[in-house]
């Protein structure tokens, strides 16, 4: 699959298989998002991947957004204490979230490739999931991935190309 | 039943807790996932219903419907409106008989 029918063609899965996705597969989905551009090189982000029942039970209830039963789900957290340290506390918030979409739009295309099924959540209880996944207070779970292989393939959204774009200069 | 009550209030624990989480983050989110939530709840609570062998046929049919359309959420609202309306539909057809 090459990078353009993969843009096109993944999807947001809201329903998953019974089955596990393998920690190869897990890790290669990891090692894509290091691949993400970062801002300033920081490569702040730390991902905390979920795979026991008792977690993803738990994450179920933290995270509404979680639905569909997702075997796995990876937690892309970001050092906050590491991106003040080299680029300045004003950089946190912008770091912190560049970096995060990133790393997980390549989550979510190197799945597709593998034929996993994604589905980004923002969704989420970040001070209860600190506690459950035992983050220090310095890392910001910033956005959720679940994982598995796909029940159900949603018909593509439309999307609005026209009117999304300008030369030169906004014009209304 | 031979399965401990522990067991089926653990289960209604989590939907008890989805539901008071989703309140919390409803505060923040777009207005549309206030009715998306709730029938995501009813769904768990029935599915929870389903697991510890108490449901119905009625209330399976109401999660049918319910999982068949809840996603119409993420698309167009008009749809979603008629998602809702059709359950709303099937609860008074269940009333009904």
């Amino acid at each position: 699959m090459d990078v353009h029918e993969a843009i096109r063609t993944r999807r947001s899965i809201r329903t998953y298989l019974d089955r596990p996705v393998s920690r190869d597969h897990l890790l290669q989905l990891i090692e894509a998002a290091c691949w993400a551009p970062s801002a300033s090189n920081l490569q702040t982000w730390r991902f905390v991947i979920l795979t026991r029942p008792d977690k993803l039970r738990a994450l179920r209830v933290l995270a509404p957004g979680f639905i569909g039963r997702a075997p796995s789900a990876i937690v892309i957290c970001q050092d906050a204490k590491e991106i003040a340290r080299r680029a300045g506390q004003a950089a946190v918030d912008f770091c912190a979230n560049m970096d995060s979409a990133c790393a997980a739009q390549n989550i979510m295309l190197e799945a597709h490739a593998l034929g996993l099924g994604t589905c980004a959540v923002g969704s989420f209880e970040a001070d209860a999931l600190r506690e459950l996944l035992d983050l220090p207070t310095h890392v910001l779970p910033m956005l959720l991935v679940a994982v598995g292989y796909p029940r159900s393939r949603p018909e593509p959204p439309q999307r609005h190309i026209e009117g999304s774009y300008y030369f030169e200069g906004y014009h209304e | 039943m031979n399965e401990s009550p522990t067991a089926v209030t653990d289960d209604l624990f989590d939907v008890v807790g989805f539901m008071v989480v989703s309140a919390h983050k409803l505060l923040d989110e777009p207005q549309r996932y206030g009715p998306f939530r709730l029938i995501d709840a009813a769904s768990r609570l029935v599915e929870t219903l389903q697991e510890h062998g108490a449901s119905s046929p009625a209330l399976d049919r109401i999660r049918d419907e319910i999982e068949r359309g809840k996603t119409t959420c993420m698309g167009s609202e008009q749809e979603f409106r008629a998602v809702l309306s059709a359950l709303v539909d099937a609860v008074v057809t269940e009333l009904k008989t």
